[in-house]
């Protein structure tokens, strides 16, 4: 048994005895016999070495991204963190402290939040962030409920173009009040939303909101995006943007959107296998109390010092229960931290220098890909940052990633949705860049990739 | 002792180095104009060590489990061991991708099976998915698994209510309105469920009784066995709130209990640190009839080969990008692992033992409201201190000076001005007596005292109140008002 519960001898018996009872068996008395179990069967305790070397040969199990040159991208990437991210992470005041209930013995972390808050209030160019969601899905699943509040309507519209999962965990937000979530047809060529059908649905007066996503499922760029608000007129506008993207383009705040919202995990975040990871939430201060999530606030102590509390917590579920704006408690507060300190170490200016220099490799490659025939890529007539579509004219996404694997290359993730009956279609390829990205790793794609095209064709 | 937080007048980040703003990002070819941003983003440009020594003082002026006891009921603050902090940073953990081929994360594939095979034992429920991202998000995915379940039953038009005891955690309710369902609160007897209250509330149009035992008030509810069959008497489903089962590890389970599904808080019963609010990981555990809609994809094993399953046509789908947080997977893992069968009921025996013996030395000083044999939290009342001119609010405050963290404050709420204490096996005796005298002085300091706490800790009292009606939500705000951070 592991030494984390106290065993000083005498010490049990001492407890005991302060209870009068000679046993633990005393204290359960209160569980009837025919709820009892027996034996659960989870296995004998392993000592720490044991236990770090178990789960060491798990771990030799995978293979993890640097032994490949790795282009997977999208949403989740695997950008690099400076040490001193984790380094701070690290600190056990912060990571092993409760929600900050008790603002007096909490004031690091509240303060470290506020900073959070108004860093993707920057970002964003909207009013008020809260203190982080799960991830850039359930964002946008609160952000669709939270439209629902400020407007009338049943139906929330979305790209067609929406990653499968992140349209999945929407459609499971919509379905408790009986909301509907469509897709918005996009121009074959350059993957733009087709903003007639976003007026003609607009207006039969049934929406509730609109959410497009800067980079869009494609990695490209919509530059039909910033046109959006003017046809919404009073339709909530969500933008979903991607956190290093903004450091380039345009705060969707300044183009009419109502909610900014975003997956975080590129900033200081390790990939993990996928999680955890960071919701971001922005939205206009006059809809706050609709908002979901913790909020701090900045206000002052008996003194008169500035301080930091939870606020705004009557929309809140331990206060407001069945009419909160949102079941949530534990959000990912530990990761708003790392956010928060990635952006600050790497600064305004490096920042926009990384996402210039991701564009700059990706066009590279995108240019060698789009070389080979049999490949399109980009798929699209639209611009691009650090990732691209990339689409084969031949054979399955997986059959041509399982090639490039075997050559050392993670090409990309398939788009298409892998449940039976999921969306078919083009094979599709979201293909990504990342710090670590070298020329000789683009090159090395270029060739496998060419195989991979030489091979498939000949099987065929 | 005396206790004494750093105190730094640390100024906002942006206070550091104002941004000069202005300066125009790099041009990125094909971005049109209308879309490139007119400003950097408005951020301060400081050296890593001063970025490094800012958020160190923060971190100082923050509690921890490591720095003190942190008896918040419900919430199982225990030691968070650190060589699951160890393991979670090992580049095989750390740096794998979601979207990485199956056959290059087989060691991921297979440490999600193993604890939801383990998992599955723990709760007495075969059925796993470790997707959601906290506590809530499971209820919330467990409530939609209610709903689909009598969709295909055809009885969803007419199973329109969740029921639920009035000590319910908030996230209850909340999560049973977002599935689309109304609630009721069931009143409680003694701190318990009201078994002919609950009789006559379940009916043909309940859809599910939410639970959680031990419940709120540290109370097992001996029931549970009737509570079981009233429910299912009536076709309605059973959930449990894991939240409490630090209690009955080993001992009892959600399945012997009789109920249906489940959600479990890996960062309370298996010891994945909070993290200052999250993050948190909410497992799913589902019985045969509401199994096959968990979440896509469920982790399955053909031979020796570890993948993900899609094919699962009762499922919701998704609640969440990817297939849950793994970094804390695979730290209750190591927890599980360290443990073993003995050591997890050793878990619930300790915490149970800790938490009588506090409530059996506190209970001299302050009235419990409900039967004294409690389980691994139980609760006061404050109410007392009100001949005083006090609140549980002012002697919540007065024990942060001593070093040590508060009980949960006014909840549950059926509990006049209640305290909510847990202090899990991993406090020793020593730790349990230190803070029993801490809360024995507290209560012979003076009332002025009281309410002049705290005075130890990087600020006094905070004006909350003020915070709501001033709302300043963000730097911008605060430009606005032209306030700054280390000065009113």
């Amino acid at each position: 048994m592991p030494r984390w519960i106290p065993d000083e001898p005498g010490e049990e018996s001492a407890l005991l005895e302060a209870l009068g009872i000679a046993s633990t068996d005393a204290l359960f008395t209160d569980i009837p016999k025919r709820a009892r179990i027996g034996r659960m069967g989870v296995g004998a305790a392993r000592d720490e070495p044991d236990v770090v070397g178990d789960i060491d040969r798990l771990l030799d199990k995978n293979k993890p991204l640097s032994k490949f040159s790795s282009f997977l991208g999208g949403r989740l990437g695997a950008r690099y963190s400076p040490a001193a991210v984790d380094s701070i992470v690290s600190r056990s005041e912060f990571y092993t402290a409760y929600t900050p209930y008790q603002a007096e013995a909490s004031q690091g972390m509240l303060r470290t939040l506020f900073e959070f808050q108004s860093l993707w209030v920057e970002m964003t160019g909207l009013d008020v962030a809260n203190a982080s969601l799960y991830d850039g899905a359930t964002a946008a699943g609160e952000a669709l409920l939270f439209c629902r509040r400020l407007h009338e309507g049943t139906r929330f519209l979305v790209p067609t173009s929406l990653p499968w999962e992140e349209r999945s965990v929407l459609e499971n937000y919509a379905s408790g009040p009986g909301l509907r979530v469509e897709g918005i047809p996009f121009d074959d060529r350059t993957g733009r939303l087709d903003l007639d059908f976003v007026r003609a649905a607009v207006a039969k007066k049934d929406v509730f909101g609109v959410l497009a996503d800067v980079p869009n499922g494609f990695g490209h760029v919509d530059e039909g995006v910033p046109d959006l608000k003017s046809i919404l007129g009073d339709v909530p506008l969500v933008v979903a943007a991607d956190p290093l993207s903004l450091s380039v383009l345009e705060a969707p705040g300044n183009y009419g959107a109502d909610v900014v919202i975003g997956e975080g995990q590129g900033f200081g975040i390790s990939p993990s296998f996928g999680g955890p990871l960071l919701g971001l939430f922005a939205c206009r201060k006059e809809h706050v109390r609709s908002a979901p999530g913790r909020i701090v606030g900045a206000t002052v102590d008996t003194e008169g010092r500035r301080a930091f509390a939870l606020t705004l917590v009557t929309r809140e579920q331990h206060i407001r229960r069945s009419r909160a704006t949102s079941n949530i408690c534990t959000n990912e507060s530990l990761m708003a931290l790392a956010f928060v300190v990635y952006a600050t170490v790497v600064g305004p200016r490096g920042l926009a220098k990384l996402q210039a220099a991701l564009a700059e490799k990706a066009r590279t490659l995108a240019s060698g890909l789009g070389a080979i025939e049999g490949l399109q890529a980009p798929r699209f007539d639209a611009p691009y940052l650090g990732d691209f579509t990339l689409e084969l004219r031949r054979g399955t996404g997986e059959e041509f990633l399982d090639r490039l694997r075997r050559r050392k290359v993670l090409g990309g993730h398939p788009l298409k949705d892998p449940r039976p009956g999921g969306t078919g279609g083009p094979e599709q390829i979201l293909v990504g860049i990342s710090e670590s990205t070298t020329e000789k790793d683009i090159q090395k794609y270029v060739r496998a990739a060419r195989a991979a095209v030489e091979a498939v064709g000949r099987s065929a | 002792m005396t206790f004494r937080q750093a105190r730094w007048d640390e100024p906002a980040v942006w206070d550091l180095a104002p941004p000069r703003g202005a300066d125009r990002p790099p041009e990125i070819s094909g971005i049109p104009e209308k879309l490139r941003r007119k400003e950097a983003v408005r951020w301060p440009e400081l050296s890593e060590l001063e970025v490094v020594r800012h958020y160190t003082r923060l971190s100082q002026m923050n509690f921890g489990i490591d720095t003190s006891p942190y008896p918040l009921g419900s919430c199982t603050m225990k030691y968070n061991p650190k060589v699951s902090e160890l393991l979670a940073r090992r580049k095989g953990a750390a740096e794998v991708h979601p979207y990485q081929p199956e056959e290059t994360v087989q060691g991921s594939l297979e440490i999600l099976w193993r604890l939801e095979r383990i998992l599955a034992r723990v709760t007495g429920l075969p059925e796993i998915s470790l997707q959601p991202a906290a506590g809530a998000h499971g209820e919330y995915a467990a409530m939609l698994m209610v709903r689909a379940y009598f969709r295909d039953l055809g009885e969803i038009a007419e199973r329109t209510e969740v029921l639920l005891p009035d000590t319910a955690h908030g996230t209850n309710p909340a999560s049973a309105a977002m599935a689309g369902f109304t609630t009721r609160e069931i009143p409680s007897k003694d701190g318990c469920v009201d078994l002919e209250e609950l009789r006559r509330a379940v009916s043909k149009k309940t859809a599910c009784f939410m639970l959680t035992n031990p419940n709120t008030a540290g109370l097992f509810e001996s029931d549970i066995l009737e509570i079981a069959e009233i429910v299912h008497g009536s076709g309605a489903m059973l959930y449990y709130d894991g939240a409490n089962l630090n209690a009955i590890l080993g001992i009892t389970h959600p399945g012997r209990m009789g109920f249906d599904v489940a959600h479990l808080n890996l960062h309370k019963t298996f010891a994945t640190p909070h993290g200052g609010g999250g993050p948190g990981a909410g497992v799913l555990a589902a019985n045969e009839k509401l199994g096959p809609y968990l979440p896509v994809p469920r982790v399955v094993k053909k031979g020796r080969r570890f993948s993900l399953d899609y094919d699962r046509p009762h499922s919701i789908g998704k609640i969440k990008t990817a297939y849950g947080n793994f970094g804390l997977d695979l730290r209750a893992y190591a927890f599980i692992l360290s443990h073993g069968e003995e050591g997890l009921r050793h878990i619930s025996r300790r915490a149970v033992l800790n938490s009588n013996y506090v409530a059996a030395r506190l209970g001299k000083h302050l009235p419990r409201p409900f039967r004294t044999l409690v389980k691994h939290e139980f609760v006061l009342s404050g109410a007392p201190l009100k001949e005083r001119g006090l609140r549980t609010l002012d002697l919540a405050k007065r024990l942060l000076d001593e070093g040590v963290h508060a009980p949960t404050i006014y909840f549950p709420s059926l509990v006049e001005e209640s305290l909510m204490v847990e202090l899990p096996e991993t406090e020793s005796k020593r730790e349990l007596d230190g803070y029993v005298a801490a809360v024995e002085r507290a209560l012979s300091d003076t009332t002025e005292n009281l309410h002049a706490a705290p005075r130890s800790l990087s600020v006094t009292r905070v004006d909350e109140v003020r915070a709501a009606r001033e709302p300043l939500l963000s730097w911008k705000d605060l430009r606005a008002t032209g306030a700054k951070v280390e000065t009113p």
